[in-house]
């Protein structure tokens, strides 16, 4: 096994293990966020040794800046507690929710096996980097990559809209 | 040195003239209300108001008016030659003229309404205008990430605008929920695009549909993923329970909006998607859309029974029509997906209409939406009662109606196709329906009228959009055959129009 390889598993438990204890972590919702964090590096590691530099970057600034920042934020000025919650009910459903996610999970892991790779994929020369990445927004991918900016700006008017403290 | 992609940029123009009038929708509140002669006039925001109703509903025009273009001359236009991600096909264009008239009603519809509301018009029909440029995206999309993009930007303003009525609490509540539930569902179908992506390589409906396997557990799980999303937009059971609070809690305008172009643009998105990427005949989705099917028409016509507030008993009816439209996917020949498309032509203009009778009705800011509101309607204003018990009517699929053929072409498609159990479901399913159909009519001209005030104007808008819905309903009912030709619409027409665009479909 080569030392891309075993970094490869390195990250990849790492990513899968945070992302557990991100989920199973009931108590304090800081440290599930703090988890994704590990999740969303951990990712980025993956992508560099995919050598897509630019796109880890961006993982790395994105989601584990300012996607985390925000959910941090947002968790902090609501600081709900266990309390806050109404109790459980639906245990019927919930109940109904383990078997299916159990059932998923056994077909999953059957899967695994057959998806773990023992050497490491060849690449196209350029893959992720910004050459290609750039490329590749402005001539395959142009119609999406325009039209999300009239997306981003019914966000923004409808933020506006909804948050105005003046009712008028 | 990079080379510039071969771009067709007719393929946009519906697109682009939706968008652009957002822009200007928006751009012009501003300059409206600051120019000189606006700022000294009275009732200045009524004004500015209908300007901006007419002047969205003119962008709407010339994109419809483009689409009906580009439908007769039967062109098939692709943005990009090198990834064609979206193709404007007979298909795509049949979704556009129906989307966008019901939008230009909806326009009309609007001004007045919002005025009794005191809400703010510029931004409504700018995020009005986005969401259709949105829906534009998702009908002609080929490609799952702009059928991803276009869902995106139709829902996004379409949460905004549930909640515009800010001082009610309802609306507000309808937003929020509609958000979430909304954002989970994107979730879903993003996880679902995903898994196809990572089990076929692809994100074009070709694509995947060359490497899709049937055995691979990951592609059925993204493509039950994927159905699941869909579902929640269409309002299908057991997706449904979001539908009516907010139907119910967002200003009626936008409700009748959400009812009809949604309903239309994702059930058009759908059929594209599940005929482009897939073959059909795969049977687990064969299966799970039979029993959505059946679960939707019976949870929806039965709970629509005990609803005593009208937007929600329209907002089930609007539940169980998806169960009905469910028929057309599960049969999956050329026939009934034909069949479809004429049925959601007749649903537009029925809902519509029944939602109009209600904005027309509403006094004061205050909606009239219980049952009680519509008592002794018949002798107040009988003319806006008739037009009530039509679309009534129409929606129960009584013979003489638009609803009537639509049912009978859909169900006669399904039977064609073998789908006899679905069919007995829906026609006795129907049977149910024609009860909470007629109670409106039962209360309009049997019970006398409370003392309560009544508004006794109709605006021209809402005459318009009441007129055109009328017409539309009772031609699709009255003229099956060519007739005399003189009109422009007819129901053999419309049916050649689908046929005609389900023939892009692969």
């Amino acid at each position: 096994m080569s030392a891309e390889l075993s970094l490869f598993y390195f990250f990849a438990a790492l990513a899968v293990g945070s992302a557990l204890s991100m989920v199973l972590n009931l108590r304090n919702t800081v440290a599930s966020a703090m988890s994704l964090v590990i999740t969303m590096v951990s990712l980025a590691a993956v992508y560099v040794l995919m050598e897509a530099h630019l796109v880890a970057v961006l993982q790395i600034m994105v989601y584990g800046g300012a996607i985390v920042v925000l959910f941090v934020f947002v968790v902090m000025l609501l600081n709900l507690r266990q309390d806050d919650f109404p109790p459980g009910r639906q245990r019927g459903a919930k109940a109904l929710g383990v078997v299916l996610v159990v059932f998923a999970v056994i077909k999953l892991l059957a899967l695994l096996p057959a998806a773990l790779p023992d050497t490491v994929a060849a690449l196209p020369e350029g893959f992720g980097g910004y050459r290609d990445v750039g490329t590749a927004l402005f001539t395959r991918f142009i119609l999406p990559f325009e039209a999300t900016s009239l997306l981003l700006l019914s966000a923004l008017v409808g933020a506006v809209v909804l948050a105005k403290r003046r009712l008028d | 040195m990079i080379e510039a992609p071969n771009l067709r940029l007719e393929a946009l123009a519906p697109f682009a003239f939706v968008a652009i009038g957002s822009l200007v929708v928006l751009m012009g509140e501003v300059l409206l209300s600051r120019s000189e002669s606006m700022r000294n006039a009275p009732s200045v925001d009524v004004r500015i108001g209908t300007i901006l109703s007419f002047l969205s509903a003119g962008f709407l025009l010339l994109a419809v008016v483009v689409a009906a273009q580009a439908y007769m001359s039967n062109t098939a236009w692709s943005f990009n030659v090198d990834n064609p991600m979206m193709r404007l096909d007979r298909y795509a264009n049949f979704a556009i003229g129906v989307i966008g008239t019901a939008a230009i009603l909806v326009c009309a519809l609007s001004a007045d309404y919002l005025n009794g509301l005191r809400i703010h018009h510029g931004e409504y029909y700018a995020l009005l205008l986005i969401a259709v440029a949105g829906m534009i995206l998702m009908v002609s999309a080929v490609d799952m990430l702009l059928v991803f993009l276009g869902l995106e930007m139709m829902s996004i303003p379409i949460y905004v605008l549930a909640g515009f009525d800010r001082r009610k609490l309802r609306s507000n509540e309808s937003a929020l929920k509609y958000f979430i539930i909304g954002a989970f569902a994107s979730g879903i179908l993003l996880y679902g695009m995903a898994l196809l992506y990572g089990a076929t390589g692809a994100t074009s409906f070709d694509g995947i549909r060359a490497g899709f396997d049937p055995d691979n557990a990951l592609a059925i799980v993204g493509l039950g993923l994927l159905v699941v999303g869909f579902a929640f937009k269409i309002a299908s059971v057991p997706f449904h329970q979001w539908t009516p609070d907010v139907y119910e809690g967002a200003p009626t305008s936008v409700t009748a909006f959400m009812a009809v172009t949604v309903k239309v643009a994702a059930f058009m998105a759908l059929v594209r998607v599940l005929t482009g990427a897939f073959e059909t005949t795969i049977e687990p989705l064969q299966d799970i859309l039979w029993v959505m099917a059946a679960a939707t028409m019976i949870v929806g016509n039965v709970m629509a029974v005990i609803q005593e507030n009208v937007k929600r008993m329209l907002a089930y009816s609007s539940i169980a029509h998806a169960g009905y439209l469910l028929i057309g996917l599960v049969a999956g020949t050329g026939e009934a997906h034909a069949a479809v498309l004429f049925y959601l032509f007749v649903y537009v203009f029925m809902t519509l209409g029944a939602f109009a009778v209600i904005i027309v009705l509403a006094h004061r800011g205050k909606d009239a939406e219980r049952f009680d509101d519509f008592a002794g309607l018949a002798t107040q204003r009988p003319a806006l009662a008739a037009l009530m018990v039509l679309f009534m009517l129409s929606l129960a699929g009584i013979p003489g109606t638009g609803g009537f053929i639509g049912k009978w072409s859909l169900f006669g498609a399904a039977v064609k196709a073998g789908q006899v159990p679905l069919v007995i479901v829906a026609v006795l399913t129907s049977l149910v329906s024609v009860f909470y159909y007629l109670r409106l009519p039962v209360v309009m001209y049997m019970r006398d009228p409370s003392d309560e005030p009544r508004r006794m104007t109709t605006s021209s808008g809402e005459g318009f959009a009441l007129l055109v819905c009328a017409a539309v309903v009772l031609i699709l009912g009255f003229f099956p055959s060519e007739g005399p030709g003189v009109l422009l619409l007819d129901n053999l027409r419309v049916l050649h129009w689908a046929r005609d665009s389900v023939a892009f479909l692969p």
